[in-house]
């Protein structure tokens, strides 16, 4: 060994003068989801901070509300989290519907949960299949994408819209649902439970899936409470909290439904595996939900006769929060008693969950920091609004 | 916790520095902008209301609400039927505000501080040291409504570009015209590259 020079001799290796690197990981990557740039100072391999820039995909949401009745503003929630449309309109009509105090019919509260929940379902298989290919497996990506397709064939028929609905309205939906809704939809979910073990299969218990997710990206039930995190992350933690259960709306408390949440099957409580896991057992819940919903769905009307087409609410501000796919998703409506809110802040989950990378990230790998992005499961439009 | 019985425990607390309970849709108190830190740090520490979420940080322009609740608030200026932006003579006036929208999980319960301050120079101390998520959201009403968080680690924009002029959410904003020379009206839409004979129909028939 005394011939051999350069790298291999040790004795030299800490004469070499290294420094830290900053690396734009985005806003034009694949493995950031959409348009994040993060900012990565590495030492070698290994990430010493890390900062996010957001705001490239940002609407002026909050102040286009201002100018937009209540009804109009509709429309716009669709375009937060583009993956998850039903849920955002249901908090948007969840949020104006308390500061009106007004019942909705109780045929729309079923349609409502029925779409949340199977949107849920389409949004997880967007996580899952994405996480997947983060890490390196093309292959799930395929499977979630053809059984998401199902879904939004559903929707389609539902609303007329294939990405973004507009479904649902102040007072409850917009349409009845069309015929052989129910069939279609039991059809989707007797299919689809199976499918969840061909998941399992495939990807959650592989053993490559599993050294790249386990032990990384520990995110505590302390670390959420601090930086807000909300949804899978939260429960992803070990702590079994759900706005549908634990602070409900609309008619969630009908249904039984377990909470799953991580326990550190894999590695540590709160990993990336544990999140992801979250996710796959979610979407069995929703399944469970959504076959309750259609077994007891009740004739009747969609929409209340009680709301003109003009809403004004009532003078006052309230926050109100619901479940999404990806967490706590609320909105803080300030109305002065007229048409348009005075001002209506939204408040996104994936805008709280972000802001924990800059935690998490420091010390990881660089190829752990993309697997621990991607067990986040953000969506930059909510981000950014 | 019942959230008047928060009120009189804050009251007890803090004395001059807790206002009036919020009676409305939201229970909530009115606190002090100087005070705002202590009462926060307290309200999170405090074993019988350990307030650990901070769910929602809003900002608010209260220039020209309509205090009646009869929507008469005044309008938000934008652009007229030319594409310029409008303009207004009137001088805003109003408060801004921060409410921070709280929960507990250990108890479950919710309550709202909020906190009025005056336009000129306003100042609120931060709370990012107590609810790290604060920190994104203080930064969120600083480039949005314009509102300084004293002691803030980072405060810079991070909506909006860093160069941007003015606070969009407040309520005397002028849009602009131009933005680093790109016109913001919206521009003459481009004419037709094709010509009608190039366009043809499936099947072949033009």
């Amino acid at each position: 060994m005394s011939n051999v020079t350069g790298w291999a001799d040790q004795d030299k290796v800490h004469d070499i003068k290294s420094e830290l690197l900053e690396i734009n990981m985005g806003p034009q990557h694949p493995a950031t989801h959409g348009v994040l740039r993060l900012l990565v100072k590495t030492d070698g391999e290994i990430v010493d901070s890390v900062t996010a820039h957001i705001g490239y995909l940002h609407r002026c949401a909050e102040k286009i509300a201002e100018g937009n009745d209540y009804r109009q503003f509709m429309v716009y929630t669709d375009r937060f989290d583009y993956l998850a449309p039903m849920n955002m309109n249901f908090s948007w009509a969840v949020a104006v519907e308390n500061m009106l105090e007004v019942e909705v019919p109780e045929r729309a509260e079923y349609i409502r949960v029925i779409c949340a929940e199977l949107q849920r379902i389409c949004s997880h298989l967007i996580a899952f299949g994405t996480f997947g290919l983060d890490i390196g497996a093309w292959t799930p990506l395929l499977y979630a994408f053809r059984e998401r397709e199902v879904i939004l064939n559903i929707f389609e028929k539902l609303s007329g819209g294939r990405m973004l609905y507009n479904y649902f309205d102040i007072g409850g939906v917009r349409f009845d649902t069309p015929e052989g809704f129910k069939e279609e939809v039991i059809d989707f979910i007797n299919m689809f439970e199976v499918k969840l073990d061909e998941y399992n299969t495939l990807l959650s218990y592989n053993k490559i899936f599993v050294e790249r997710t386990a032990d990384v990206g520990i995110i505590t039930a302390e670390d959420c409470a601090d930086y807000g995190c909300t949804g899978p992350i939260l429960r992803g933690a070990g702590k079994p909290w759900d706005c549908r259960k634990d602070d409900p709306y609309s008619i969630y408390d009908k249904f039984d439904f377990e909470i799953p949440y991580g326990e550190g099957e894999m590695g540590t409580v709160g990993d990336c595996w544990d999140r992801y896991m979250v996710r796959i057992r979610e979407m069995f819940e929703s399944c469970r939900i959504v076959r309750q919903a259609i077994e007891s769905m009740p004739e009747g009307p969609v929409m209340t006769d009680d709301l003109k087409r003009n809403v004004k609410v009532p003078a006052g501000s309230l926050y109100t929060r619901t479940e999404s796919s990806k967490g706590e998703m609320g909105y803080q409506i300030i109305s002065d008693g007229g048409s348009k809110p005075f001002r209506n802040k939204v408040r996104s989950p994936s805008f709280s969950n972000l802001h924990v990378i800059e935690k998490v990230g420091r010390g990881q790998m660089l190829s752990d920091l993309v697997a621990t992005v991607g067990s986040l499961d953000i969506v930059l439009g909510e981000i950014d609004r | 916790m019942e959230a008047l019985k928060i009120h009189e425990l804050l009251k007890e607390r803090f004395a001059d520095a807790v206002g009036e309970f919020n009676d409305g849709l939201e229970k909530g108190s009115t606190i002090e902008a100087g005070s705002i830190a202590e009462v926060a740090e307290f309200m999170r520490n405090d074993e019988t209301l350990s307030f650990d979420l901070l769910m929602c940080l809003t900002g608010v322009d209260w220039d020209g609400y309509d205090e009646n609740g009869k929507g008469k608030s005044v309008a938000i200026l934008g652009y007229d039927e030319n594409g310029e932006p409008e303009q207004s003579d009137r001088v805003a006036e109003g408060d801004f505000g921060v409410l921070y929208s709280l929960y507990s999980y250990k108890h479950g319960h919710k309550f709202t501080l909020t906190v009025r301050v005056a336009r000129a120079g306003a100042s609120v101390p931060t709370v990012s040291s107590v609810w790290t998520t604060a920190n994104w959201h203080e930064r969120e009403a600083y480039d949005l409504v314009g509102i300084n968080f004293a002691g803030h680690p980072d405060l810079r924009r991070i909506l909006l570009d860093d160069e941007w002029e003015g606070h969009p959410l407040r309520k005397d904003y002028v849009m602009p015209g131009t933005w680093q020379e790109v016109p913001m009206n919206g521009q003459p839409l481009a004419a037709n590259p094709f010509s009608e004979d190039d366009v043809k129909l499936p099947g072949g028939e033009s």
